[in-house]
Order: structure tokens, then sequence, then C-alpha cells
């Protein structure tokens, strides 16, 4: 009888013991987590398949090595990637030749992949190959940095690779530290490559062969990942593993849910809120909230420079001082971000060459209906305002304060809500006439801007201008080795904007992370993801 | 025996003749996927370069290259050989994505079901019993509120009561906590598989995160499933068999229950049929606000990106559904009422 008593106490005081003990290694991991949760979700492991989702990205940065990466730097106190500061990521060192066409790229000697095996030329040049020559998003990417044939990869010795370029271009090197020339393991990849697919996109888009900071240990697309801490990896600025021993990347697609994790300490940090949220919680002072305005993104209302009334400059002049521009911001962003409008330009010229600055535009009803009867429509016309459903919470309220304005000048304004797939299409076929859109640019560079966004019958050409001048420009920029030359054409490039008007820029807004207290090394990044690798815990 | 064996082979004639329908739902789902406008290919190719090439690419991946007869030939052998085609949105299978999502919804909308079956039929039968009474008005007040608040209402309201104030309920963020480990994959219905697996705790986990969505459903389709009970019990205790029951001195239970309640019931297993399908496609918004990883929500996403595989798979999903759903209930017919058989 008393054996068994005591055995059984013995059995409870053990099961007490190893309770406790679970629970303080479980707090002792959790610390060691972070747990990040989205709206989007990520669909695949390699971001260069047609599709991937801007969480595919930051995973993919996470788990998979570039040549280079950019550093970063403090902008008005906060952590921003900095495109003029270029360092090794797998490259030990690198050198451009003087006259720009050769950049030599020597690989870490302890370089190695997540199997084990070491990092080699031949897996670079592989992977390069790869994104020049696959059907994948990278092949557009690296043709901005004049990259566009394997020929242009030339293995020198088994931890030297040389890439020679057709002219010298200042985005080549900044291409190579994107998201999308990554290096994979060759001989595991082609291992898995069949003769439909020599590049293994079907292999790759499911699992992983890099040499990066974190190995994945659950994909599941559209609910989570969870990675595990490459502990090998030594790639990071400062010269050792990432902190978080293991990263999840939840999608929770309510907000409102995410905004309860996070301020209840079950998630570490959130960068998709909606702007009410962020504001309460900042106002709560609980959590650590980074607003970051996206330097390289911009926010317009487009009008199709092809479509009647909008082809006519008067009609867009007059739009743009029919705007409620002050009460838009605060209505869609609740003044989260930094504005692109109200600015004064002395003698009408622009402030800088750089893109995107503010424009001297404000609201002035009465110098919009001038502009509005220079363009011979004293009485106004009937046009449609388009944005997209997955932009609601902001382009909803300013269309309708749109709507409310431009009756005012007599223009009359049917909103329009449509699906995002339904959205692209149109713009793709040119066929909105007025709506509003955002672009973003990896490498944010005066040129890159107006070649891509105000150049050619393309999709991204939102405003369709056609305007032989600009482009003209713009391709020579391109090129323009003299920094004072590059500002002085930015300067003209600038001015036609202002002068044609072809789009009305608004607003950058901001990128608001909000994180537990304990959070640090947050960096606003060029893909507006998170680079986990960037984060700690104090 | 021989009364079974022939439900059964009158259960597979009726599936049988049911599959010229679904055929139709297939075509027809097809069809209007590429009618409706929206074009999946330039959705998806939206990174910041991606240009007319990419769209291409994408066009031949999702196989739009070709003429539609001849998309929609490729599509019914694909169907015919098990194969649903790929989703853009996740990249994976969509009979994978459905296989693994479709337990989630199952057992969620089960729950749902029961939680409503066992408040409604009592409260149903309760207000039945007391008619006019203070216990009817509240019946009746209670399915009011219960249809009025839509189901993100009650969900976000029963989150932010039971998670954010009082902390009881675990974060609602899917079906486990994502910190535990899941129980090897049998069913895929978690509270069967971690009683497999002897996972005590893990199954309470489980239970915890699955009783807040289940409720805010449950909450939703009380109200049809009490008002049919209590009219159709209304009508089955005025009749004569419960006055000679209650008039030859039976218990009042055995009245209700035995007498009243078989007699009414038929019309609440037809509504709760009705409800199941319904719920089971119809909870996008639970799972959404729980983050729950069903099918509901998987088809509204690729609906918005027009990501046709996912869309026709899952519709076609919902319509076999529907026609097992009505068997059984028909079949459920025959056991509450032996009057009636299915043919």
């Amino acid at each position: 009888m008393s054996v068994t008593v005591s055995r059984r106490l013995l059995t409870v005081v053990a099961s007490i013991a190893f309770s406790l003990a679970a629970g303080s290694v479980q707090a002792q991991t959790r610390a060691e987590t972070l747990r990040y949760v989205t709206g989007a979700s990520v669909n695949t492991l390699d971001p260069n398949i047609p599709g991937s989702t801007r969480e595919a990205f930051a995973v993919s940065l996470s788990t998979y090595d570039r040549l280079v990466s950019f550093g970063r730097k403090q902008l008005n106190g906060k952590w921003v990637f900095d495109l003029g500061k270029i360092t090794g990521e797998l490259a030990e060192s690198y050198e451009v030749s003087p006259d720009g066409l050769k950049m030599t790229f020597r690989l870490r000697k302890d370089a190695k992949f997540q199997d084990g095996t070491p990092v080699t030329a031949e897996d670079v040049k592989w992977s390069l190959d790869r994104v020049v020559t696959a059907p994948v998003l990278g092949k557009a990417q690296l043709l901005t940095g004049s990259m566009t044939s394997a020929d242009q990869f030339k293995v020198i010795d088994p931890l030297t690779i040389e890439v020679t370029l057709p002219k010298p271009d200042k985005l080549a090197l900044p291409n190579l530290a994107t998201v999308y020339p990554i290096i994979f393991n060759s001989k595991v990849a082609k291992a898995h490559a069949t003769a439909d697919d020599p590049w293994a996109l079907a292999w790759l888009k499911e699992n992983t062969a890099g040499s990066g900071a974190y190995k994945i240990e659950t994909f599941k697309p559209g609910e989570q990942v969870i990675m595990a801490r490459n502990a090998e990896w030594n790639r990071g600025t400062a010269d050792k593993s990432a902190f978080f021993k293991r990263v999840i990347v939840q999608s929770v697609p309510e907000p409102a849910t995410r905004a309860n994790l996070v301020e209840r300490g079950d998630a570490d940090l959130v960068i998709d809120l909606q702007a009410s949220d962020v504001q309460s919680l900042e106002a709560k002072a609980k959590l650590k909230v980074i607003s970051t305005p996206q330097y390289n993104a911009v926010t317009f209302i487009s009008m199709n420079n092809q479509i009647p009334p909008f082809d006519n400059v008067n009609v867009r002049r007059a739009i743009g001082f029919a705007l409620p521009y002050d009460d838009m911001f605060k209505a869609a962003l609740f003044g989260r971000g930094s504005p692109l409008f109200g600015a004064t330009w002395a003698d009408g010229k622009p402030t800088s060459g750089a893109y995107p600055i503010p424009q001297p535009v404000k609201l002035d009803l009465e110098k919009a209906k001038e502009y509005l009867k220079a363009a011979g429509m004293p009485d106004g016309f009937s046009t449609t305002f388009s944005f997209n459903v997955g932009q609601a919470s902001t382009a909803e309220p300013m269309a309708a304060l749109v709507k409310e304005s431009l009756a005012k000048i007599g223009v009359k304004v049917d909103i329009q809500k449509l699906p995002d797939a339904q959205m692209s299409t149109q713009i793709n076929e040119k066929k909105l006439p007025f709506f509003t859109e955002g672009i973003v640019a990896w490498l944010p560079s005066t040129d890159y801007f107006y070649r891509n966004f105000y150049t050619g019958n393309q999709r991204w050409n939102y405003s369709s201008i056609n305007n032989p001048e600009l482009v003209e420009i713009a391709q020579k920029a391109r090129f323009e080795p003299d920094a004072a030359k590059y500002e002085e054409d930015g300067v003209k490039l600038n001015a036609i904007h202002f002068s044609e008007i072809p789009q009305i820029p608004l607003w950058q807004p901001s990128q608001d992370a909000v994180m537990a207290p304990s959070v640090e090394g947050y960096t606003y990044q060029f893909h507006r993801q998170v680079d986990y690798r960037d984060l700690n815990r104090k | 025996m021989a009364a079974f064996g022939a439900t059964v082979i009158r259960a597979g004639r009726r599936f049988l003749s049911s599959l010229p329908a679904l055929f139709g739902v297939l075509v027809f789902t097809f069809l209007l996927m590429r009618v409706l406008p929206g074009d999946p290919a330039v959705f998806f190719a939206s990174g910041p370069n991606a240009g007319k090439e990419e769209i291409e690419v994408i066009r031949k991946q999702m196989g739009l290259n070709k003429p539609v007869p001849e998309q929609l030939m490729l599509y019914l052998y694909d169907v015919g050989s098990g194969n649903l085609g790929r989703s853009m949105m996740t990249g994976q299978l969509v009979t994978k994505d459905l296989r693994e999502r479709l337990p989630a919804s199952l057992e969620l909308t089960f729950t749902a079901l029961l939680i409503a079956l066992l408040s409604a039929v009592p409260l149903g039968v309760l207000a039945a019993l007391r008619q006019g009474s203070i216990i009817d008005h509240g019946v009746r007040f209670f399915c009011a509120l219960g249809v009025c608040v839509p189901t993100f209402v009650s969900g976000l309201l029963l989150i932010y009561v039971f998670y954010y104030l009082l902390g009881l309920a675990p974060d609602p963020t899917g079906r486990v906590d994502i910190f535990a480990s899941l129980p090897p994959r049998r069913t895929g219905f978690l509270l069967i598989d971690f009683l497999l697996a002897g996972d005590f705790d893990g199954w309470w986990a489980a239970f915890r995160q699955l009783i807040l969505p289940a409720l805010s459903m449950a909450l939703f389709v009380v109200a049809p499933l009490a008002r049919i009970t209590r009219a159709s019990m209304l009508v089955s205790l005025g009749s004569d068999f419960v006055r000679t029951a209650r008039s030859v001195g039976l218990p009042w239970w055995r009245v209700v229950v035995t007498y009243a309640l078989r007699n009414a019931i038929l019309p609440v297993i037809t509504i709760a049929g009705i409800v199941f399908s319904t719920m089971l496609g119809a909870n996008v918004l639970v799972e959404k606000v729980f983050s729950w990883p069903g099918v509901a929500s998987y088809a509204l996403d690729a609906l918005l990106s027009s990501d046709y595989a996912p869309v026709q798979g899952f519709v076609l999903l919902m319509a076999t559904v529907f026609v097992i759903v009505n068997l059984l209930v028909d079949i459920l017919y025959g056991i509450a009422d032996p009057r009636v058989t299915i043919g």
C-alpha cells in the first residue's frame, strides 16, 4: 500500500517537474522565434516563378544568397536600404573595371550550401544563366541592368566569376542585389531538371537548394512557412548567423485579427495593418511602430492621355487643381506618408532632378475652371474613376472626395470598384480613362522611373503618355556617367512631367511596421517586405 | 439486411443519375470563368518588370493560349483522369489544395451544425410547448439576433471578448496553435487525428481553436433550425395521435419525444441538409476572420484573382457535396419515417 502511494507521489512530482521544465524550454524557444503575420501568402519558394507574391520574395531572401546586397542607412532616424552601398553577400569582394564594362566577383572561400557543399563559380554561372535564359521573372529585371545573355557570365576560376556588359550601366551591379538573381546549388537543381524543364522550375518552386540564412521547415502555400536558422550562415552584415532560431510566416487574412495578435503579444511583427489600426496602436504606445515613407513607391491619380477628354492637357491641368489633396491624404492614409503636393517651385522650375518630387499643385477651383474653359469644356464632362478592390481601404474614401470635389467644376464622376484581376486587365488594355494606382521601383533612379512608367505602349505606362522628348532624355540619362549632367536631365524630365501632367503623383504611403517592443533591427527594404535576417530581439 | 442492401443500391442509382447534373455544373463554371472580365495572366504577371513576355508565359502555363473549345476538351480530359489543374495562387495542384482544405471546412461545418442542432431543436421544442410564453418570445428574440448579426461581426465580437479582453480563447489563427506539432495525418480531421494519435493535449488545443469559429457559424443557422422545429412541432402537437397519446396517459416526455418530435423532425432534417451545404460554401467570412484554412476562403481568393482552376474545382466539389448531402438527407428520412423510401 505505502509503496504504491509513494510511487504515485513520485510520478506526480516527476510529471510536475517535467511540465515546469517543458514550460521554460517553450518560453525560451518563443523568445528565439519570430512570428510574422501577414494578409498575403507565400506561393513559391523560388521568387522567379511567374505569379510569385511579395511574401515569397521575402522568404527567398532568407533561404538564398545573392552575390551582393544593399547596405542600410538612416533616413530621419529610421533604417532604410542604401542603394549607394553595395556589399558582398556570397562575394567576398568585387571590382568594376575602370571602363565599367567588366565586373569581377570573388566568392567567399567559406561559403557553403545548406547541404554542406561549397559554393563555386559554376553554381553562380548556372544561376545567372537561368535568370536570363529561363522563362522567369528575373529576365525582365536583369534586362534593366544590361544583362541579357548567358555569354556575359564567365567562370574565371572556381572562386571567381566575371560579368561583361555591352555598355557601362549604373544599374548592372544593383540588379545583382535584387530578389531574382539568387544563387542555387546547381548540382542539386540539375539533378531535378527534366527535358521539359531544364532549369528545374517545377522542383525549385517547392524545394530550396540555396546557401541562405534559413532552411525551410514547413511550407504550406497560402497558410504558413516555418523556417529554421542555418547556423553555418555568416553572410550577414555582422558576419554572424541570423538572430532568430525560427521564423514563422503566417497568413492571417483579417487585418483586425492581425492587429489583435500583435497587440496581445502573440505575433512579433506585422507590416500590413490598416492605417486606422496603426494609429490606435501607436496612441496606446505599448508597441513599437516604425513608419517609413516608401520612398521608392508612388501613389497616383492617372489619366489616359490618349482618350478624350484627357488627351487635352488643359483638362489634365484642371483635374490637377481640382483635387482636394489634404482631405484625401487624411481620409485615405490618416496622414501616414509623405505628400507629393502643395510644393512651391521658385520661378516654376523643379526643385530637383530626383523622382518623385512634390508637385506645385493644390486645390484651387478657380484655376481649375479656367483650365477647363481653356480646354473648351467650360461645363465639364462625365467620366468614371476606377480603383481595385485590393486597395479599397485607401481608395474608397479617396474616390468619394474626388467625386465631390470634381462635381464643383462640373465634372461628373462615376466611381467604379473593380476586382484586382479585372483592373489589371483593363489597365493593360488601356481602357480606363481615370483611375488610381501605385508604382514601385526596386532601383529608384529618375531615369528608371521615367523609362518604365512614362515610356512606350505598355502596361506600366499608366497614363499612356507618348512624349518623344521625355523618352529621349530618359534614355540618354540612363548611361550618363556625370552626376551633374544627370541631375540636369532629371530637372528637365520633371519639368516636362509638370507641364504635361500625364498623371498626378499624390503621395508616398508609409510602410507601418508594428512590432513587439523587444524586436530590433527592422529595416525598410527595396522590396517592401521584411528581411528576417535584419531582426533580433533584445 | 436486405432492406439495407436495397437502400444502398438505390442510393448508388440516385448518385449515378446526378452525374449529368455534375457534368453540367462543370461545363457551365468553365465557360462562366472565361466569360468573366479579368485576365488571370495579366494579374499574375505583376512583378515590377512584368511585361508582355511574362504575360504570355503565364498564359501558356495556364493553357489560355489555346481556343476555348480546345481548353474545355483538355479540361474535361484532365478532370476525367482526376486532375483538376494547378492553382496559380498557391502554385499547387487543385486536388491537393482541396484535399488539404476540405477536412478543415468539414470539421468546422460539422461542429457548427452539431452545436446549432443541439441548441436549436430543444429551443424549438420548448418554444412550441410554451407557445406565446416568455420562453417563446425569448427564443424568437435570440433567433432574430442570430440571423441579423452577420457571421463576421459575431466572429470579430467573439474574438474581441474571448481572445482580446479575457484571454480565454487561443489566438484565432487557424486550426491549431502554430507552436504545437500536428498529429500524423490520417483523416485530415484534427479532432479525430489527435485522438488516433492519443495526444489529448493536442486534441484539447485543436478543440479550443475550433470552438469560436464554430460558435459564430452556429449562431447564424440556429434561427432557421429553431423556427422550423417550432413550426413543425406545433403541427404535430396539435395532431390526433398526440391527443390520443396524451389521453391514454403516456408520460409527457414520451409524448413529446417519441410521438411529436419524431413526426416533426422531417422538415428539420431537410433544412439541416440545406443549411449544411450552404454553410460549407458560404462560411468564407468566418474562415477569413479566423484564418481558417478552408475551401471557401480558398475559392474566394481564387475568384478575386481570376484563378480559373481552383474556382472550377471548388464549384465541382460543392456540387458533389450537395448531391451527397441530399442523398444522406433522403436516407435519414427513411430512418426517421419508415413510410418514406428513396427511389
